[in-house]
C-alpha cells in the first residue's frame, strides 16, 4: 500500500485509484507503456464517473452559472427581454419590501422551528435511551412522520387546523378557549406551519441524538454513580456535554433545512401567499413563475445565496472557536 | 437489453397511435387542445369534445388537461414563447391581458369567424368586448361564469321570502338584503347565508367587486400609473361584507369548502358562490334554486370571468390546421348547450336564447347575468388565479376576521396594486403593445 502515493507521483496526474496502483505495481515494462496504460485507466475511471458528472454539470453547475447570468438580464418567462440590465434586478430586490419581508419570514421560521426541533428531539432521545418501556414503539412512532412526503403531512395538518371541524380547535374548545382560524389568520399561520414542521421532521434529529447517546461509554455513568451522582447530575455533567458535537451537527443541518422553507407552507396554505408566511423561496417562485420575471427571480435567489453563505461561515467560525477554546 | 427493445417497440406502437390519422377517422387532422377544466367541468368538456369529434371527419381533437392556476398558465406561456404551442387552448378572459402583449397569442381573424357564424352579434356585448386587446380579438368566450346566489327553497319558503313562482324576492338595497338574510337565518339550522372566504383572496374579491361595481364604478389599473378605486364605494362595500359576516347571518370564520358543505347539507338558506358549484348541489339532491346576485347599490353588475378560446402563438402555423381550429371552435360554441350543465352560462347567444335553454332550471334563472358581467381590471397581474386576487385577500381578510378598519384595508390594497403597477410588464417591458 505504501507504493500508492509514489506511483501517483510517478505518473504525475490523476486520482490514485486502486486500479491504477495495481497496474503500476504489476507492470514491468518501460515508462512509455506505463503512461499509455495510465491514460487508459484514467479514461476508464472518467467513463465510470461520466453518468454522475454529466448530470452534475447539466443540472447543478450549469444552472448556477446560467442563473448568475440571468440575474443581470431582464429575461421573462414569456420570451421577451433577455438584454443585460446590470445590477438593476439587485437594486430592485434590495429596495423591495416584499423581498425583505420574505427574508424576515424565512429567518423567523428558522428561529421558531430550530429551537423546538433540537430541544424536543433531545428530550425524546433521552427518554427513549433511558429505557422507558416499549422502546421500539417510541422509536418507531417518533421517527415515522419523517418518512411521509410533504404533500401528505400538509393534507393531514390542513384537516387538523380546519377552523370548524379540525382537531386543533376541538382541543382548544375542550379547554374552554375560542376557536382559531389557524392557517387563515395572519397572526397564527406561521405558528401553525412551525407546529406541523416540528411534528414532521423532529424524528430525524431524534435519531441522530439517539445514536450519539448510545455512543456515550457506560463506564462514565458507572463511575459517576459510584461517586454518588444522581440521574440529573449525570444528565447535566455527562450526557449533555458528551452530546456537544452531535448538537453542533444537528443545529447546522437544521438551520439549513429550515432556511429552505417552501413546500409545507405553500401546500398548507393551498398556494395562496400570505404576507406572514411567504418564504424567500416562495417569493422566488412567485417572481419567476407567477410574475414571469426570471431575471428578477434569479437576483433574489443569489441574494438569498449570499445570506446562506454568511450564516454558514458564521456557524463554522463559532464551531472552530469552540474547538480552539478546548 | 430485451426490456429496452420491448420499450422501444412499444414506443413505436404508441407513436403510430398518435399519428395524424387517428383511429376510426382516416384522413382526420389531429388538433392539440389544452385546457384547465377538471372535475365536473372536465367531464362535461370531454362530452362536448366527443360530440364534436363524432360529428365530422375532418379533425380530431386531442385534449391535454393541466392543473388549474399558475401551473397551467406557466406551461402555456412557455409553450407559446417557444413557438410550438398547441393549436388551441382555453384561457380565462381576464388573463389575456398578460399574454397578448408579449406575442404569446395569435389574434383571431374576425372575418373568418364571421363566415362560420361567430361574430359580435352572437355574444353579449361585454363578453365580446373583453376578448379584445390592443384593437385585435385575442379570445373568443365559451362561457361566462359569474358569482351567483344559490338558495334552499324549503328554508326560504319557510322564511316567507319566495314569490308565487318560487323565486327569491329580489332585494334592492343593502338593508333589504340584511332583513331578508335575517329572516332566512331564523329558519336555518346553521347560518342564513354561507360564504367561505378564509385564506381565499379570490372569494373575497368576487363578492367585493360585485358590490363595488354595483355602485356604477369600475377599478382602473392603467399601466405604469396609479390604480383608481373610489374610496367611499370601496369602503362601503367592504363594510357591508363585514356586516354580513357577523356570525348570525353568515359565519364569521368559514373557508370555501366549509361554506359549500354547510349549504349542500341543508344547514343554511343561501350561498354566495360561483356557478361551477351547481353540479355539487344537484348531486346533493337539495331543493334549491339560483339567481343573479341582487342589485343592492343601483347598478346591475356581477363579478365574472370567462373560459375563452385562444390561439397560442405558433411560429409557423399549419394553414390547414388553423382552418380546422376555427371550425372546431365554431362547432364547440354551437354545441355549448351541454356546457350549461356544468352551471356556466354559454356565451354564444343562439344557445342561451333557444327555447330549450329557457326550460333549463336553475341555469335560465341567472342567465341574464351574462349581460352585466364585470371582469377584473385588465393588467398583466390580474385575473383568475393571479397575484392580484391573493393580494386583495391579504389586505382585507382582517376586516371580517378580526374587525380591522375597512378604510385602512382599502389603503393597503391600493398600495399593493400600485406596487404591482410600478413593476415592468414582463410580457411587454417597453410598453409598446397597442400603441
Amino acid at each position: 500500500m505504501t507504493t500508492a502515493p509514489q506511483t501517483a507521483r510517478a505518473t504525475g496526474k490523476g486520482p490514485t485509484t486502486g486500479a491504477s496502483t495495481r497496474a503500476i505495481v504489476t507492470g514491468t515494462s518501460g515508462p512509455g507503456r506505463h503512461e499509455a496504460k495510465g491514460r487508459r485507466e484514467q479514461l476508464v475511471s472518467w467513463a465510470f464517473l461520466a453518468p454522475f458528472m454529466i448530470a452534475f454539470v447539466l443540472f447543478l453547475v450549469w444552472p448556477i452559472i446560467h442563473g448568475i447570468y440571468l440575474s443581470f438580464t431582464d429575461q421573462s418567462l414569456t420570451g421577451t427581454g433577455g438584454g443585460l440590465v446590470g445590477f438593476a434586478n439587485y437594486a430592485e430586490a434590495l429596495a423591495d419590501p416584499t423581498m425583505w419581508r420574505s427574508m424576515g419570514n424565512t429567518l423567523w421560521f428558522t428561529v421558531l422551528s430550530t429551537i423546538p426541533l433540537v430541544l424536543i428531539a433531545l428530550v425524546m432521545a433521552v427518554l427513549v435511551d433511558r429505557g422507558i418501556p416499549g422502546q421500539w414503539l417510541w422509536r418507531l412512532s417518533f421517527f415515522m412522520p419523517f418518512l411521509l412526503a410533504s404533500t401528505v403531512i400538509s393534507q393531514i395538518w390542513v384537516w387538523i387546523f380546519n377552523p370548524q371541524i379540525g382537531a386543533a380547535n376541538n382541543v382548544l374548545e375542550a379547554f374552554g378557549m375560542e376557536p382559531i382560524a389557524w392557517l387563515q389568520n395572519a397572526d397564527t399561520n406561521m405558528y401553525a406551519i412551525v407546529i406541523a414542521t416540528v411534528w414532521w421532521t423532529v424524528g430525524f434529529n431524534f435519531l441522530l441524538y439517539l445514536a450519539a447517546l448510545q455512543n456515550i461509554p457506560a463506564q462514565q455513568y458507572e463511575a459517576a454513580s459510584l461517586d454518588g451522582a444522581g440521574p440529573w447530575r449525570q444528565l447535566w455533567s455527562i450526557t449533555i456535554p458528551q452530546l456537544g458535537p452531535a448538537t453542533v451537527l444537528i443545529v447546522m443541518l437544521q438551520v439549513l433545512a429550515s432556511l429552505k422553507l417552501f413546500d409545507q407552507a405553500y401546500q398548507m396554505l393551498g398556494g395562496v401567499s400570505s404576507d406572514t408566511t411567504r418564504s424567500i423561496v416562495q417569493y422566488m417562485y412567485e417572481a419567476g413563475f407567477v410574475g414571469y420575471r426570471f431575471g428578477f427571480s434569479a437576483a433574489i435567489s443569489y441574494i438569498f445565496f449570499a445570506l446562506i453563505v454568511v450564516i454558514g461561515v458564521a456557524q463554522a467560525l463559532v464551531v472552530s472557536r469552540r474547538r480552539n477554546l478546548r | 437489453m430485451l426490456a429496452g427493445t420491448a420499450a422501444a417497440l412499444a414506443g413505436t406502437a404508441f407513436l403510430a397511435g398518435c399519428a395524424p390519422t387517428g383511429p376510426g377517422s382516416p384522413g382526420a387532422q389531429t388538433l392539440q387542445f389544452w385546457h384547465l377544466l377538471s372535475g365536473g367541468d372536465g367531464v362535461t368538456m370531454s362530452g362536448l369534445l366527443d360530440t364534436a369529434n363524432a360529428a365530422q371527419s375532418a379533425y380530431r381533437v386531442r385534449p391535454t388537461v393541466l392543473s388549474w392556476g399558475t401551473p397551467y398558465y406557466t406551461k402555456l406561456a412557455m409553450a407559446a414563447a417557444g413557438g410550438r404551442a398547441p393549436d388551441v387552448a382555453i384561457m380565462h378572459a381576464t388573463r389575456v391581458a398578460g399574454y397578448a402583449p408579449g406575442g404569446l397569442l395569435d389574434p383571431w381573424d374576425v372575418d373568418k369567424l364571421a363566415s362560420l357564424g361567430v361574430d359580435e352579434s352572437t355574444f353579449p356585448a361585454p363578453i365580446w368586448e373583453k376578448g379584445h386587446a390592443g384593437g385585435d380579438l385575442y379570445s373568443v368566450a365559451l362561457d361566462a361564469h359569474p358569482f351567483v346566489l344559490m338558495y334552499n327553497t324549503d328554508i326560504c319558503d319557510a322564511a316567507g321570502v319566495l314569490d308565487s313562482d318560487g323565486n327569491l324576492t329580489p332585494a334592492t338595497s343593502p338593508e333589504e338584503f340584511l332583513e331578508l338574510s335575517r329572516a332566512v337565518a331564523a329558519e336555518s339550522t346553521g347560518h342564513g347565508l354561507s360564504f367561505g372566504y378564509l385564506g381565499d383572496g379570490a372569494q373575497m374579491w368576487r363578492l367585493f367587486y360585485t358590490l363595488y361595481t354595483q355602485h356604477g364604478l369600475t377599478m382602473e389599473t392603467p399601466e405604469g400609473g396609479k390604480s383608481e378605486l373610489d374610496d367611499d364605494a370601496a369602503i362601503e362595500s367592504l363594510t357591508y361584507m363585514q356586516t354580513l359576516l357577523d356570525g348570525e347571518i353568515a359565519a364569521a370564520q368559514a373557508d370555501y369548502g366549509t361554506a359549500v358543505a354547510e349549504f349542500a347539507t341543508g344547514n343554511s338558506g343561501m350561498l354566495f358562490t360561483g356557478v361551477w358549484e351547481l353540479r355539487t348541489m344537484q348531486a346533493a339532491e337539495l331543493p334549491f334554486n339560483a339567481s343573479r346576485i341582487p342589485t343592492l347599490y343601483g347598478t346591475d353588475a356581477v363579478y365574472a370571468d370567462s373560459h375563452s378560446f385562444v390561439l397560442p402563438h405558433q411560429t409557423s402555423p399549419d394553414e390547414g390546421k388553423r382552418e380546422l381550429t376555427y371550425q372546431f371552435v365554431a362547432d364547440l360554441l354551437k354545441g355549448s348547450f351541454d356546457w350549461a350543465e356544468a352551471g356556466h352560462i354559454p356565451a354564444y347567444l343562439p344557445v342561451t336564447e333557444s327555447p330549450d335553454y329557457a326550460d333549463l332550471v336553475p341555469q335560465a334563472n341567472y342567465a341574464d347575468a351574462a349581460q352585466y358581467v364585470q371582469y377584473d381590471p385588465p393588467a398583466w397581474f390580474t385575473g383568475s388565479g393571479s397575484n392580484f386576487q391573493s393580494e386583495f385577500g391579504a389586505a382585507v381578510q382582517g376586516v371580517p376576521l378580526n374587525g380591522n378598519d375597512p378604510a385602512a384595508a382599502i389603503t393597503d390594497f391600493r398600495r399593493r396594486v400600485d406596487g404591482l403597477l410600478a413593476k415592468p410588464n414582463p410580457a411587454d417591458p417597453e410598453g409598446t403593445f397597442g400603441s
